[in-house]
């Protein structure tokens, strides 16, 4: 009895476990790895793919995807930049720029998706290519220095109570995002819209409207994310937000157990697989394990994880 | 050789558990004729063609093809015996041409193994020729209509050399003109000595193609013989059985309210939907369950898809609240007191993987949030009261829907529109896949909303749910509203020849 | 008649743009029409092509290869190694190239039929896996001193090579032909071998029957899990075949070969009028879809165009090319 429970709940469980285990496997082997500044650099390392990744769980959970999100990172960091030395505006006007420049981004994907019913795969290829393209254009493929703007600067590098700003960001967008979906009719209607769109529009709401809404949010995330970054490193580029950032937070999204189905999932679920990446890759360089086995111990790990869980859903379905 | 016995099932029977799902069936495919099942759904059709094709193993009796017993059928062997089946839905590939989807998995080859598309073209041409079947072999089948591809699948049973062709509700997506060409080409192959086993619910089409008749109801045969013997009033008695007497004499003892308080909530004049429906004229008052009646394929669905707002009239007029309405959405629709429960609640009415609770309040979002905030308390009273006063079991807010019995499915449904407190309730064979306890159930919710004052349209092929909940009944017959009744003066066999012919209207 | 052609031909639409935009940057490009850029643009886009041939199949099965460029990435590391480290012969070196991007592309199909997973996440994960494998197999970083060898194998070197194939049809004499790079050969034997493969045996039929309609392909008697599979393999294997064109060209291998080729190898798939729901799929798109991608790219640097603007007008291309199916598919019905 017992073990039929704990076999229902597995697929809820088996993140958290993971988690664990793979803890105190790497603080055996490294007992530095329990340290504070260890803890607190991996979560510096994951914050920015993990506000990224919070806004693709919705994305993912309707049933779309967007692989636009690396260079909208690098043109919201470019906006921001050419507002606050371009305009001479209080930085406030540049953070809100570049936020907007991600929404824009957001809502032409979110339309092209919700009012045409193109796929979503092929519109957010298309739109990475031409953000990338527009983003080269703007800014050159050069590095712009912002240095001088201290609030700017310590977006990226400041300290709160000893974490960085960016890792409060991540658990409060997460935190918002969370409630957002939990405790709003928006968020009830992003997992009805991936389970079945046709009955959430034969009950008499817009769907077109809170799918194209989904896309805006990723679009934001993105230019949270892209800013943050400019900040980190002190400077814009249009080539930051390099090829491979979308899969990534792809992976954390649906290692957290968010189905690309749709219908099925929770920013909370995500926070855990984007930890778990960031245990994972600490882990990996604690251990001194080289670069190539580390990504085929991540591509293993993905694998394993996704089968255990589709099998334990099968279990917890009856099936 | 026209007469011999193709295909036989002898004393068949089959047990899933406890439950015998089919008794003792004996049926004969003749060649050269059409033999048509009928019965109410449940009543062993799927069955007996699941045996017959291969799919169920018989739990005791036999098959026979040509007078052969055929042990451990599968559905490979009886392919290869020469019996196929055209299921409902299409089971050919949209993408592919005619000609492939009728050569899949059966490719002709030629030269070095090659597939030989001249031998499978002259071979196809021979076989249309034969049956006067024209279908352009190199179309997308995805650009057929649907009897095209209904002949398609026919030539396909053909090149596989078929005697034995099952039809499973072939006419389920087809116009009228367009069941007759499907006709026209059954004859053809009986002509040809096939034998053709006809399933359907349109009793018109089965009097129209089939020689022979077997009724099945409740897992045993009420009757087998040549069509000529039998008439419809008959083969529908023989078909509902004791059960709509029944429900006629209980019906007796409830209330019937036609017209209900006098008061039109909604109403249509002369509704057409091109090729569809046409001239589609009624209302229905505050108070009453109006039933639309009629066979399956009657249009029914359509009128009310339109009605909605899911669909667009081509013509004809919407009147709700006293003045002419255009739906351009269900949201629309809604806005003006109209809700319906969809005929197909796994496609069309819940969110399977979502819980009671959360399908409950979808359409009712904007009165349980504060600026888009849900408001919890609100919420889970909402939910309460329709588990209380629906009796939905698991009475478990946080159930997911999809693994409830089809029953409370139903019920969840229905409450998730109750509390929009509608106007006008449309109800889509609200009970198919419903046991008869909670049939009982869904019954007494839907007369206590009449009796609270909402206009009620319920679309029903269950004769015995017409006389049980209609208090006036309007019959619809390919697209058009034939006979009324009120529930009170008709009587089984008044409804009976209304469906099933039309030839008493 | 003509009509009839057309619509037998699947890309007509596409051909007509590719004419249409080849005739305009011979007009308006500096040294479009000239031999040594046609050159260019063939040897720079036959191995896309047959990237995205791969691609095809799992998108005619309904599915998604991610992991080509790790794939592409890997078959070049393993001739790299082969001939640097292991002294084994070009051919040899070049056939165990092939056989391990086919195997390792099974195995992204096996993952999906096997362990149930949705092409996209399988194949984002051996993405990430096989690349790993590629830096874990690296000859340059077991030895480093053989990183600037190049590969100078005479089988190998083949694939480079030339040939004047005007002049064998006394062509030359009129204009200057292109001279036409071994890479466009095979490419062309892949297309026939492909076509013959699609067109011309079962498997093809199959293949789309089970990426258009899984349940009809199964009960049509079809080994649906085993096609699925195979689908996969495909890709690999070509993927293979294209790793070897490209080592050839840059006579080296290294870790970075190939990322993100898949979204490339995407790109030309679905311009050249390849379907994401699957059950359809021609030889000629992708190859179209690959050239015109070149056609317009190379057209516009030798206009002078930013490489930037061309980057966007890829995405818009792409864009479109969606855009004008839905509308077409919509005016269908």
């Amino acid at each position: 009895m017992i073990m039929l429970k704990l076999q229902r709940n597995l697929a809820d469980l088996a993140l958290p476990i993971a988690m664990a285990l793979l803890c105190i496997i790497f603080t055996i082997a490294e007992p530095a790895f329990l340290s504070f500044g260890n803890l607190s650099g991996i979560l510096r390392q994951v914050a920015l793919t993990g506000i990224m990744a919070i806004f693709m769980t919705y994305v993912i959970m309707t049933g779309g995807i967007d692989l636009s999100v690396g260079p909208v990172m690098a043109l919201a960091g470019l906006a921001a930049y050419a507002v606050y030395y371009g305009t001479g505006l209080p930085v406030g006007f540049a953070i809100l720029f570049g936020l907007s420049v991600g929404m824009v981004v957001g809502t032409i994907n979110g339309f092209a998706i919700a009012a045409f019913g193109l796929p979503p795969i092929i519109v957010t290829l298309g739109m990475l290519s031409i953000v990338r393209g527009f983003a080269l254009l703007m800014g050159g493929p050069d590095l712009h220095q912002v240095r001088d703007e201290p609030f700017y600067t310590f977006l990226g590098n400041g300290r709160i109570l000893e974490l960085p700003v960016s890792v409060w960001i991540f658990f409060g967008l997460a935190a918002l995002m969370f409630s957002v979906e939990k405790r709003t009719s928006f968020g009830l209607m992003i997992s009805s819209i991936g389970d079945n769109m046709r009955a959430v529009f034969l009950s008499g709401r817009s769907v077109t409207k809170t799918v194209c809404m989904v896309y805006v949010l990723s679009g934001m995330g993105a230019a949270v994310a892209g800013m943050l970054l400019s900040s980190q490193v002190h400077t814009a580029s249009a080539t930051y937000g390099e090829f491979g950032v979308e899969l990534d937070v792809i992976a954390a999204v649906v290692l957290g157990g968010t189905s690309l189905m749709g219908g099925k999932g929770s920013v909370i679920r995500t926070v855990f697989g984007v930890l778990l990446l960031g245990v994972i890759n600490n882990g990996l360089n604690i251990l001194n394990v080289p670069v190539d086995q580390q990504l085929m111990v991540k591509g293993v790990i993905i694998v394993a994880a996704l089968a255990v869980s589709e099998w334990a859903q099968r279990v917890k379905s009856g099936r | 050789m026209s007469g011999e016995i193709l295909l036989e099932t002898r004393e068949v029977s089959k047990r899933f558990g406890n439950f015998v799902a089919l008794k003792s069936a004996s049926i004969a495919v003749t060649a050269g004729k059409v033999i048509g099942f009928v019965g109410s759904n449940g009543a062993g059709k799927s069955t007996l063609i699941k045996v017959i094709t291969g799919a169920h193993a018989p739990s005791s009796g036999s098959v026979h093809v040509r007078g052969k017993e055929v042990h451990k059928a599968d559905p490979a062997l009886m392919r290869a015996l020469g019996v196929a089946c055209i299921y409902q839905h299409s089971s050919l590939v949209a993408t592919l041409s005619v000609i492939e989807n009728v050569f899949l998995g059966r490719e002709m080859r030629g030269r070095l193994g090659l597939v030989s598309h001249k031998a499978q073209r002259v071979q196809l041409q021979e076989i249309m020729d034969d049956f006067g079947i024209h279908v352009d072999p190199d179309v997308l089948v995805s650009t057929l209509t649907p009897v095209k591809q209904k002949e398609v699948e026919i030539l396909k049973a053909l090149v596989a050399n078929a005697d034995v062709i099952l039809m499973d509700e072939p006419t389920a997506w087809l116009s009228l003109s367009e069941v007759s060409n499907l006709h026209t080409t059954i004859r053809k192959l009986t002509a040809a000595n096939k034998g053709v086993v006809y399933i359907s619910h349109v009793l018109d089409e089965v009097f129209q193609i089939c020689d022979d008749i077997t009724i099945l109801r409740d897992g045993t045969m009420a009757w087998t013989g040549p069509e000529a013997d039998i008439d419809r009033p008959k083969l529908v008695n023989l078909m509902v059985g004791e059960a709509l007497g029944e429900a006629s004499r209980a019906a007796v003892t409830s209330e019937r309210r036609p017209r209900g308080t006098g008061t039109v909530k909604l109403a249509t004049d002369k509704l057409s939907k091109q090729g569809v429906f046409h001239d589609v004229t009624f209302e229905v008052n505050a108070g009453e369950i109006l039933c639309f009646a009629g066979l399956i394929g009657s249009r029914r669905s359509e009128v009310v898809k339109c009605l909605f707002g899911d669909d667009k009239p081509t013509s004809g007029t919407i009147i709700s609240k006293g003045g002419v309405k255009t739906f351009g959405s269900p949201a629309e629709a809604i806005a003006n007191g109209i809700c319906l429960v969809p005929e197909d609640r796994h496609t069309e009415g819940l969110c399977l993987s979502h819980t009671t609770f959360e399908n409950t309040v979808i359409p009712s979002l904007v009165e349980v949030t504060n600026r888009g905030v849900l408001m919890r308390k609100d919420m889970d009273a909402m939910c309460t009261r329709q588990i209380t006063s629906l009796n939905i079991l698991p009475p478990d807010p946080a159930k997911v829907v999809g693994q409830m019995s089809g029953g409370n499915q139903q019920k969840v449904l229905l409450g998730k529109w109750i509390e929009k407190d509608p106007e006008v309730l449309i109800l889509d064979e609200p009970t198919v896949g419903v046991d008869v306890g909670a049939k009982a159930e869904i019954y007494a919710i839907i007369r206590k909303l009449r009796d609270e004052g909402a206009a009620v349209i319920v679309v029903s092929s269950d004769l015995e749910e017409v006389m049980t909940i209609a208090d006036r009944i309007l019959v619809f017959s390919n697209g058009e509203i034939t006979t009324e009744f009120d529930a009170g003066e008709v009587t089984n066999d008044l409804l009976i020849h209304a469906i099933g012919g039309g030839e008493s209207a | 008649m003509i009509s009839k052609i057309a619509a037998r031909v699947p890309n007509g639409g596409l051909i007509a743009f590719f004419v249409v935009m080849t005739l305009f940057f011979c007009f308006f490009a500096r040294n479009f029409a000239t031999a040594t850029n046609v050159e260019n643009i063939l040897v720079g886009y036959s191995f896309i092509a047959i990237v995205a041939l791969g691609q095809m199949f799992p998108i005619m099965a309904r599915g998604i290869d991610l992991s080509i460029g790790s794939i592409l990435a890997l078959a070049g590391m393993v001739v790299f190694d082969a001939i640097l480290i292991f002294e084994l012969p070009g051919w040899i070196a070049i056939i165990l190239a092939i056989a391990a991007a086919t195997l390792a592309g099974t195995l992204n199909g096996l993952f999906i039929v096997i362990l149930s997973l949705q092409p996209f996440v399988a194949t984002l994960a051996t993405l990430a896996g096989y690349r790993g494998l590629v830096y874990a197999i690296s000859g340059r970083q077991l030895y480093p001193e053989l990183a600037t060898t190049p590969l100078r194998d005479p089988s190998l070197a083949w694939f480079n090579e030339y040939y004047d194939v005007g002049a064998w049809f006394g062509l030359d004499a009129f204009i200057t032909t292109p001279w036409i790079p071994a890479s466009f050969l095979v490419l062309l034997v892949v297309m026939v071998f492909l076509y013959v493969l699609l067109a011309k045996t079962p498997y093809g039929t199959a293949l789309k029957a089970t990426g258009g309609n899984k349940e009809a392909a199964r009960l049509a008697g079809l080994r649906v899990r085993m096609i699925e599979v195979s689908a996969y393999a495909m890709s690999g294997f070509l993927a293979g075949i294209a790793a070897v064109l490209l080592v050839a060209r840059l006579t080296t291998s290294t870790e970075a070969l190939g990322i993100g080729m898949e979204l490339t190898a995407i790109a030309a798939a679905v311009i050249g009028g390849t379907r994401l729901l699957g059950g359809q799929g021609n030889v000629l798109g992708p190859v179209l879809g690959a050239f015109f991608l070149g056609v317009v790219l190379i057209g516009l640097t030798l206009m002078g165009i930013s490489q930037f603007v061309q980057q966007m007008l890829t995405g818009a291309i792409l864009l479109a090319a969606v855009g004008y199916d839905a509308i077409r598919r919509g005016a269908g019905q």
